[in-house]
């Protein structure tokens, strides 16, 4: 390369030497930008200091890049010819859906982009009319433009996104971008497609020939499915609801509404390939872990099964999604197995026809502050309130929990449930709470006062009613029948898979029974007012007839429960104390 | 020598991102125009998928700033659609330094960012289209939001062109000095020059005030 022999000595050797250093520079800034491993370092010092610890080779155009990573002055060693181009492949090293016979997935070579730096000498030198002493600095200011616009463009481009994506922790092994470097492009280079996009920087004049660069680059990554691929690095959840360790009492909302709304925060740069429904799915919660203790009767409504997504062959989840009723194990997110016992179409509990629960029941409304389970429930089950097979225990354990008198059903509590509902979007609270909010209970006797509604598919029973019924369906219509306390304890669903139930329910019926003591004295009274409010006139020899079988029926059912608490400590202890008897 | 002149596309902003898509643009004009020794600094800007680069002097950083602040509060006061700001960058031919001197300067590149302010009505929706309103917002604000981050690349790309192609104005770097001065001004919408308005905010460059033609 023979420089104009006009100019002054000094000014060919700084021609040169810009022209030199042109290219380790313009292959530090595009390389620094694309592979992490080539970064200067140095880079972020202390910048009060400007250049006072800047190497020589580093102020070169004005711009401190940092330390040269030695793999970039091994790179452009073999660049001794100024002449020669110098052509960076950026190339995208990506998964192919071609698998190969093996069955490993392939990968493919992409290139990205390409940056070409030459140094341009024209055939025919043009006469220079410049002042020869004041071109060296011209020319080193041109360059120094150049060189700053190709550092700002390096950043625009879409590679520069991808390399920092894939440059953080949590991306794919799969991709990686890897650069190649020669002075030509050969045939073994990926082939540089239509699709490119090309930019090329104007020529800064350096007599005799002009500095170019230009870059080819492909304007859309999104085939490459980067996204999918890449986790992008941890924000800050603004819509975090809390774990259940914090608060095992607050329910979440479903799945895929909180999966919508984490991702949501990523979507919101424009830009950025969105985020999958898996890639969302899986991105973990902070409670999933650790929580997969089985339900207690008192934790059965801790949402903590509803998000345990690793335990999916658990079987204590008894929480139902909004929309699969069929009481499938297992989901299609894979984010949880719950148990599904849901039936939104059945109906309300109804209280036994017998006149003694009649007095139970009324006896524990006049409770309403007896709530020993949790107020709300995440079963779903409704009954048909016109059913006069009652549930006993259900009924009793349903008004026990929901704390609520006949008179008082339709109360503020229901309505609390349907606040609370509908703020967490209680998809798996299929048994909403109807219009009326309350359980319904069907007595024999006054089936006007029955017909208040008391649904109350928020039902408080920590095990699943939906297996139950048969079985307490069996019992209370055994009580109807023999009204004896010996066939309670066969009538009992032993031996079933809702023996849990059964024994929940039971547990509810000695919880509100009245204390065994006091059974005289509040059995009168109760059954006086009983009798009272069923509306039937009371004369005198009535009173005393019914007094007499009230006290008979009392004491038949101070029978049942002795029996019904026996069996009941006998379960205790085969249930391994889950259940607790007052 | 000749002033250049520079209209950069057009920008639909919200008020709230007044300022990112300013110092985005401002820092990157002057990342070109800072010839001095300098340490670049990237910036990734939090509303929109773009980085831009600084030319890493706090005093420019903090100037801009300042005229970033004035500029939104200018909007309140002036809630006009298109706003326009000017960055022009000169030499002070005179050989006494002056702060306020005019006369002595002499322009040689003028930039024009032109915004158009979008002032959110805030009109309350009826409750039973408050669900559907909100989703089509939201809708509507990310795909305007969308092409604002396309536009902003494009005024990116258009400095940079620019930049490129018009190189023989720029007055040559003097020792000590890490960028050219340049001044920030507001005119108003219906002023194609300097209107009322006006404020000026002087910069000088670390070193001798005068330059050497």
């Amino acid at each position: 390369m023979d420089f104009p022999e006009n100019l002054p000595s000094p000014d060919i050797g700084r021609l040169e030497q810009i022209v030199s250093h042109f290219f380790p520079k313009a292959l530090h800034i595009v390389l620094d930008s694309r592979i992490p491993s080539l970064q200067s370092r140095g880079r972020t010092r202390d910048r009060s200091s400007g250049g006072l610890n800047v190497k020589k080779s580093d102020k070169w155009f004005n711009l401190i890049m940092g330390d040269r990573p030695a793999a970039l002055d091994k790179l452009h060693s073999w660049h001794r010819n100024i002449l020669d181009s110098m052509i960076i492949d950026i190339i995208l090293i990506h998964p192919t859906d071609d698998d190969d016979d093996h069955g490993n997935v392939r990968s493919a070579e992409t290139v990205i982009e390409r940056w070409v730096v030459q140094y341009e000498n024209p055939l025919i030198m043009s006469p220079q009319t410049s002042d020869p002493s004041t071109r060296y600095q011209k020319v080193y200011k041109k360059a120094i433009i150049l060189l700053r616009s190709l550092y700002a463009q390096t950043r625009l481009l879409p590679a520069y996104r991808v390399s920092r994506q894939l440059s953080s922790s949590l991306a794919s092994s799969r991709y990686e971008m890897v650069y190649k470097v020669s002075s030509f492009s050969d045939v073994f280079s990926p082939p540089v497609t239509e699709t490119m996009k090309e930019f090329r920087f104007s020529p800064v004049e350096v007599p005799p020939g002009r500095l170019c660069a230009s870059v080819t680059y492909r304007s859309d990554l999104s085939d490459f499915n980067l996204g999918a691929h890449i986790t992008l690095p941890p924000r800050i959840i603004t819509d975090y609801v809390g774990s259940p360790a914090t608060d095992p009492m607050r329910f979440f909302p479903s799945p895929g509404q909180s999966f919508e709304a984490t991702s949501f925060h990523f979507q919101g740069r424009a830009g950025r390939p969105p985020l999958t429904t898996s890639s969302a799915s899986e991105r973990p919660h902070s409670w999933t872990s650790g929580f997969h203790r089985p339900p207690t009767p008192n934790q059965s409504f801790s949402p903590d099964f509803h998000w345990s997504r690793t335990d999916g062959g658990d079987s204590h989840h008894q929480l139902s999604p909004p929309f699969s009723p069929s009481g499938s194990p297992s989901t299609p997110r894979g984010s949880y197995s719950p148990r599904i016992n849901v039936r939104p179409g059945t109906a309300p509990v109804t209280i036994p026809s017998s006149a003694t629960f009649n007095r139970y029941v009324s006896s524990n409304f006049s409770e309403p502050s007896r709530n020993p389970l949790p107020p709300f429930s995440p079963k779903s089950t409704r009954r048909s309130p016109s059913s006069q097979d009652s549930l006993p225990g259900i009924a009793l354990y349903k008004s026990s929990r929901s704390g609520e008198s006949p008179s008082g059903l339709i109360n503020h509590y229901p309505g609390h449930k349907l606040t609370k509902d509908s703020k967490y979007d209680s998809g798996r609270f299929s048994g909403l709470l109807s219009s009326s909010g309350s359980p319904r209970f069907g007595f024999s006797r006054s089936p006007s006062r029955l017909s208040s509604d008391l649904e109350d598919p928020d039902c408080s029973c920590p095990f699943d009613f939906d297996d139950v019924d048969e079985s307490v369906l069996q019992y209370s219509q055994s009580l109807d029948r023999r009204k004896t306390s010996s066939s309670i304890s066969q009538s009992l669903p032993i031996g079933r898979k809702s023996q849990d139930a059964a024994v929940g329910v039971l547990v509810q019926m000695l919880k509100t029974a009245p204390p065994l003591r006091q059974d005289s004295s509040t059995y009168m009274a109760s059954s006086m007012s009983g009798v009272q409010r069923e509306g039937s006139s009371v004369s005198g020899a009535e009173s005393e007839f019914s007094m007499a079988r009230s006290t008979s029926d009392a004491l038949e059912e101070l029978r049942n429960y002795k029996q019904l608490k026996d069996l009941l400590l006998s379960k205790s202890k085969s249930v391994g104390g889950a259940t607790r008897v007052h | 020598m000749n002033c250049e002149v520079c209209h950069l596309k057009e920008l639909e902003v919200e008020s709230f991102e007044i300022r990112e898509v300013l110092r985005c643009i401002l820092h990157t004009i002057i990342f070109h125009r800072a010839l001095g020794l300098i340490r670049p600094k990237d910036i990734d800007l939090e509303l929109f998928d773009i980085t831009y680069v600084q030319c890493g002097e706090i005093e420019v950083e903090k100037k801009i700033d300042e005229t970033i602040e004035h500029f939104i509060s200018w909007i309140e006061k002036h809630p006009n659609k298109k706003s326009q700001i000017s960055l022009s960058f000169y030499e002070v031919k005179s050989k006494q330094p002056s702060w306020f001197n005019n006369k002595q300067r002499s322009y040689w590149e003028q930039w024009y960012v032109n915004l158009n302010v979008l002032h959110q009505t805030k009109s309350p929706s009826h409750h039973s289209k408050l669900v559907m309103d909100t989703g089509e917002a939201s809708e509507e604000r990310n795909s305007r939001r969308t092409m604002l981050e396309q536009s902003l690349q494009e005024v990116l790309f258009q400095i940079i062109k620019f930049v490129n192609e018009k190189k023989d104005h720029v007055p040559p770097i003097n020792d000590g000095v890490i960028y050219c001065p340049f001044e920030i001004t507001m005119p108003s919408s219906s002023d194609s020059t300097f209107g009322r308005d006006i404020w000026k905010r002087m910069l000088h460059s670390g070193g001798h005030p005068s330059m050497l033609s």
